[in-house]
């Protein structure tokens, strides 16, 4: 939800920004958009799909994540010329690094998940078990690369509860960049 | 009937390659966010 508001906040922009300019907003011109399909199917079978979500063992359903990461690192590198795409690929690697010396999933310390469900939800969910989508409840002395988990929060008196990490950040900022500031055609093609 | 389809036939023809593009490409960017982030809301999902 934090990173569609960054992408819905950057489209708004870009279209604001060429109304003004009396200008036609393009859309950024992406290449192989199939990898995006691709790389996103089986993470709609282990984190977002509701039916699907537990089906599969938690191996397979970590090792398919980090597959899937690691086709959209090939898609953000096909366009990595595009403006925002560099700062989506920091993100991108600080996720990837966190989540593949974890066991395949973004660490979240017990404390930052207290703040997200109530204690009785919490309880009934173990260290070390999965965690929400994509998650795994870690102590933080038991997490490798702590600094990279989910464990910055919005404020308290922000209605949505949400813990993200640094990585969500740069994403953050990417997306939004990249369609504030739409490439042109030539720029995108460069590559 | 006949009315509908003219209708149509406007409504389509007015859509045109950009905002094909535009919706293929903010599709392909959501699952992109979607895919790569890994944040964790308390209404998205829960524990396990």
């Amino acid at each position: 939800m934090i990173l569609l508001s960054a992408l819905i906040l950057g489209l708004f922009v870009g279209l604001g920004w060429a109304r003004w300019k009396n200008q036609p907003y393009q859309a950024p011109p992406l290449k192989s958009m199939w990898l995006v399909l691709v790389a996103f199917l089986p993470q709609l079978v282990v984190a977002y799909l509701p039916v699907s979500r537990y089906l599969l063992p938690d191996w397979l359903a970590a090792t398919s994540l980090s597959a899937s990461l690691i086709v959209f690192v090939a898609f953000v590198w096909l366009n990595r010329r595009l403006p925002g795409m560099p700062i989506l690929m920091v993100g991108l690697g600080l996720n990837l690094v966190v989540i593949l010396v974890n066991r395949g999933w973004m660490p979240i310390s017990p404390f930052t998940a207290s703040h997200l469900v109530d204690g009785n939800a919490l309880q009934s969910v173990s260290v070390g078990s999965r965690f929400g989508q994509k998650d795994i409840l870690l102590l933080p002395q038991d997490m490798h690369f702590e600094i990279l988990s989910d464990r910055f929060l919005l404020p308290d008196w922000f209605p949505y509860k949400v813990a993200f990490s640094l990585g969500d950040i740069f994403i953050a900022l990417g997306i939004f960049w990249l369609l504030a500031k739409p490439a042109s055609r030539t720029e995108g093609q460069r590559s | 009937m006949n009315k509908n389809l003219a209708r149509l036939a406007i409504f389509t023809s007015k859509i045109n390659r950009q905002h094909v593009q535009l919706v293929l490409a903010i599709a392909a960017l959501a699952m992109l966010v979607l895919g790569v982030g890994a944040p964790s809301g308390g209404s998205t999902g829960g524990p396990h």
